[in-house]
Order: structure tokens, then C-alpha cells, then sequence
């Protein structure tokens, strides 16, 4: 353990410049994945905020009987997404524009006729609040003809939703690409480490140290870039972090378990790129 | 033991190296291994530390069976040998000390043990006064000196010298043939390969292996004549 740890620790200071260059490249790799993290995380949250408002409204004909939209209620009752059904009339519903937008109340006041259209107000059970769920209910009750139109969160929530998979996938692109730097930086340090030391590794060879005994101190090499990548990483995105929330608004960071989770990630990360370069040199040991 | 029984070796490029050879060397028993270059003498040692595998016939070193042993086991038999080359090959950024300390670091030895054993084994081949000497600030004669101490420290059932003395004076090659016939008293097998006849006269004792293009030419040990 004394020579795997010195030798380790030696190699940072053998090559400073490859050294820093692997860190930075994880730094910049953990990072890509932690800002839009951030961005998912943050999106996922409004969007649980929002689901509980999930509903789906229709808006019925004027000539819609009682009897019409009574067999509505009872029907989409029973679908299983449907949490509660609430009807609207014209009358509830131009109070309520008045309640709601009191500085308007004039504009209201000179009505000669309510333009408002009565409507059903559907509210969702919570597993069933996934846009492409809320889009099959509102097909459903959109084919009843007394049925005007159906709205309902579909373009925000899907556009939230979008927005999420996109900054996922834009995280894991640009930071697999900066992780595949790290991993030829990492690599490329250790081909230039085994080139100048052949002869060393030859003599360990010859009074018997395993190829594994050989390997190690590079291992822990790469883990320890791995780490030290991710705590860079995550100085920075605590400072981005700090500027956003400063200049936008309340936004959440990353929980102390997933920070641990990405600082060992850095670690996983730096390992792999030291023993997937080694293989190549330790069928040789 | 060190056991060759019809042992062949043939390279894809250079033919064969050696030819149908078999010997015995006993425990605390010292052999010479004679020869002009290109005989087979680098190839026989590389059969006795597993570096290469023969064509035909079957190596057997204390436990080890070239036609059995794994690859990872062939570590565990390195630690089993002495082994000392004529370039020394020492690490020239370490001192003599931690050139021998090396050694033993790398097979997992304790901390304390390799305290206590190192320096030892350094007075027992005369450098107890250089342990903090670099190799560049040696004589070749001392670098060897650092080599055998290593090939020393872990204790191995033989010694063995692939041409210790290429790189070194008649004086003090023959300085580290004493070293190695003294080592031999303390009970260690050598195996001296060297393709110098003149240092034979200086160990009148000892048996001689001649390889002459692959084939062993002499074995005192099977010649009654000799």
C-alpha cells in the first residue's frame, strides 16, 4: 500500500500538465452533466407543482341539456384516470371572471348576455397526469358532440416536458464528450508513464510483482483525478448556481446524497479511464 | 530444482534455440553455463524464469511446470528466483537501499520486515557503507554488488546470473564470483551462465554446462571424464 499510494502521488507531480489537463476535462464533463441536471431537476419540480393542477376542462355547447352533460359525468366517472368531475355553469363561471378579475368589473357589468360557456372541470388521479395520459382523456370526452372544445395543460406541460428531455440528453451528449476527453487525457498520461518507466516495470516483472501490484498506483491515480474533477466540478456549479438564483429565482441544488453520488462518479469515472488504457500494457507485464 | 527434460525451443523467426536439452540442477548445487553467444544460454535462462515456454520437452522449477503453470502464477515463481543480469538494470533514481527495499515492497513484505532484512542483506555482499549511494555513484563492480543483494533479498532456492560479469574487469569479475561461490556456501543453488571460460578455473569445483548451437555439448555431472 505505501508504494501504491507514493507512486500514485508521484505521477501528479511527473506530469502537472496532463495531470491538470485529465482533472479539468472531468471538472468540465461532471459539470455539462450537472448544470443540466440542475436544469431537469428544477423543471421536474415545477412540474410536480403544476400535475396538481393537472385538469381537463370541456366546454359545452350552449345548448347542452342537463340530461347531455349529466351522462358525461357519470361516464367519464368512471374512467380510471378521472380523480373528481365538477360542473360549471355559465352563470358559475361568469362570477367566478368577476371574483377573479375585480379591476375588469366594469367590463362585465354591461353584459347584456353571459359569454361564457358552461363546462366540466375534470381533475386528474396523480399517476395519470403524464401529458400523453391527459391528451387521452381529452380525446375521449372531446368525441361527446355536445362537447365545444377540451384544453388542457397539454402545450406548457409538454413543452416542460421536452425541455427536460432535451437537457438530459444535451447533458449526457456534451458531457460524454468531455468525459471521452478526460478518458483519452488519462490515458495519454499514462501511455507517456509506462513508455518512460519500461524498463522499471520490467524489473518489478522479473522479481515477481503481479501485473495487478504494477497497475495499481495507476488506478488510484485515475480515481483520485476522478474526484478531485468532480469537487472542481461542483465548485462551479454551486457558483453558477449562486448566479442564477441570485438573478432568477428560487431554484433547488442538488441534494447532498446525489452530490456524493456525482463525486464518486468522478472517481468510477477516472478509474475506468486508467484501467481501460492499462489493459492494452498489462498483457505485456 | 531446477529440471529441463528434452527441452526445445523454437522461434518463428530464428529456428531453433536450443535442441533436446536435459539437466538437473540440485538443491545448493553451482553450475556453470558455458558457451559462445548465440548458443542458448539467454534462451535457457528464459525458460527457467517462464519468460518463454518451450516447443517441446517440459521445465520444472521448484513446483512449476511449463507446460501447467498459469500466467499468474509466474509471479510467484520469480519471487523463488535470484535473478541477476549483466546490465545490473538497477533503478537509477533509487538508492541501494531502496533498490533492494524495491524488491521486497513489491512482493508485499511488511515495513518492518524490509527494514530488518534489507540492511542485512546489503553488509552480506559488502555494501553495508553505500546503502544511501545512487547507482551512478558506483563501481560496476558495486552495482552488481546492489543487483545480487537483490536477487538476495527474497530468500530465493537459486541464483540466477545471467552473465554477471559481461560488463565487468577480469579483477572484479572475479570479486563477484567469490560473492557467488560464498552465496553458494550459505546453501543456494547458483546458476552462473557466463561466456567466459577463464572464470571456470576459479571454481574448479563446480559443474559446467557447455551449450554449443542448442545443444548441451558438456554436463560434468553425467562426465565421468571430466
Amino acid at each position: 500500500m505505501r508504494y501504491t499510494a507514493r507512486e500514485a502521488f508521484f505521477a501528479f507531480r511527473r506530469s502537472p500538465l496532463l495531470t491538470g489537463l485529465s482533472i479539468v476535462t472531468i471538472a468540465f464533463a461532471l459539470y455539462t452533466l450537472g448544470v443540466f441536471g440542475l436544469v431537469w431537476l428544477n423543471i421536474e419540480r415545477v412540474l410536480e407543482g403544476a400535475e396538481e393542477r393537472v385538469e381537463v376542462v370541456a366546454y359545452l355547447r350552449d345548448d347542452t341539456t342537463a340530461e347531455e352533460s349529466g351522462a358525461l359525468m357519470r361516464e367519464a366517472a368512471v374512467y380510471p384516470e378521472v380523480d373528481s368531475i365538477r360542473y360549471v355553469s355559465r352563470e358559475d363561471a361568469l362570477a367566478r371572471v368577476r371574483a377573479e378579475f375585480q379591476e375588469y368589473e366594469e367590463l362585465y357589468e354591461d353584459l347584456d348576455t353571459n359569454p361564457l360557456p358552461a363546462s366540466l372541470e375534470i381533475a386528474l388521479e396523480p399517476g395519470y397526469r403524464r401529458s400523453d395520459q391527459v391528451e387521452e382523456v381529452a380525446a375521449r370526452i372531446s368525441r361527446f358532440p355536445f362537447v365545444e372544445e377540451v384544453r388542457y395543460g397539454e402545450e406548457w406541460v409538454r413543452k416542460l416536458n421536452f425541455l427536460q428531455d432535451m437537457s438530459l440528453f444535451l447533458g449526457l451528449v456534451v458531457g460524454g464528450i468531455f468525459a471521452f476527453v478526460a478518458f483519452v487525457a488519462i490515458g495519454a498520461t499514462i501511455n507517456l508513464v509506462v513508455l518512460a518507466r519500461e524498463d522499471e516495470f520490467a524489473i518489478m516483472k522479473m522479481v515477481g510483482a503481479t501485473p495487478g501490484f504494477i497497475a495499481r498506483p495507476f488506478v488510484l491515480e485515475g480515481f483520485a483525478k476522478g474526484v478531485i474533477g468532480a469537487l472542481v466540478a461542483l465548485a462551479l456549479l454551486s457558483a453558477t448556481f449562486a448566479v442564477l438564483e441570485r438573478r432568477v429565482l428560487t431554484l433547488e441544488f442538488y441534494s447532498p446524497t446525489e452530490i456524493a453520488i456525482g463525486v464518486a462518479l468522478g472517481g468510477v469515472l477516472g478509474s475506468l479511464a486508467s484501467i481501460l488504457s492499462l489493459r492494452r500494457h498489462i498483457s505485456r507485464w | 530444482m531446477v529440471l529441463f527434460e528434452n527441452v526445445s525451443k523454437e522461434y518463428a523467426k530464428t529456428g531453433f534455440a536450443l535442441r533436446d536439452v536435459s539437466f538437473h540442477i540440485q538443491r545448493g548445487e553451482f553450475a556453470f553455463v558455458i558457451g559462445p553467444s548465440g548458443a542458448g544460454k539467454t534462451t535457457l535462462v528464459k525458460l527457467v524464469t517462464m519468460e518463454e515456454r518451450p516447443t517441446r520437452g517440459t521445465v520444472r522449477v521448484s513446483g512449476f511446470s511449463s507446460d501447467r503453470v498459469r500466467r499468474r502464477d509466474i509471479p510467484m515463481l520469480r519471487r523463488r528466483l535470484g535473478i541477476v543480469f549483466q546490465d545490473f538494470r538497477l533503478l537509477r533514481n533509487r538508492t541501494t537501499y531502496e533498490n533492494v527495499a524495491f524488491t521486497m515492497e513489491v512482493t508485499g513484505a511488511h515495513p518492518e520486515e524490509i527494514d530488518k532484512t534489507v540492511p542485512r542483506t546489503l553488509a552480506s555482499v559488502g555494501l553495508g557503507g553505500k546503502a544511501d549511494h545512487l547507482p551512478a555513484e558506483l563501481s560496476g563492480g558495486e552495482q552488481q554488488r546492489v543487483a545480487i543483494a537483490r536477487a538476495l533479498v527474497n530468500d530465493p532456492f537459486v541464483l540466477l546470473a545471467d552473465e554477471p560479469t559481461g560488463n565487468l574487469d577480469p579483477r572484479v569479475s572475479l570479486d563477484i564470483l567469490r560473492l557467488c561461490k560464498e552465496i553458494n556456501l550459505r546453501g543456494m543453488a547458483v546458476l552462473f551462465v557466463t561466456h567466459d571460460p577463464a572464470l571456470l578455473e576459479h571454481h574448479p569445483g563446480a559443474r559446467i554446462l557447455e551449450l554449443d548451437d542448442g545443444v548441451i555439448v558438456r554436463d560434468t555431472a553425467s562426465d565421468p571424464a571430466a
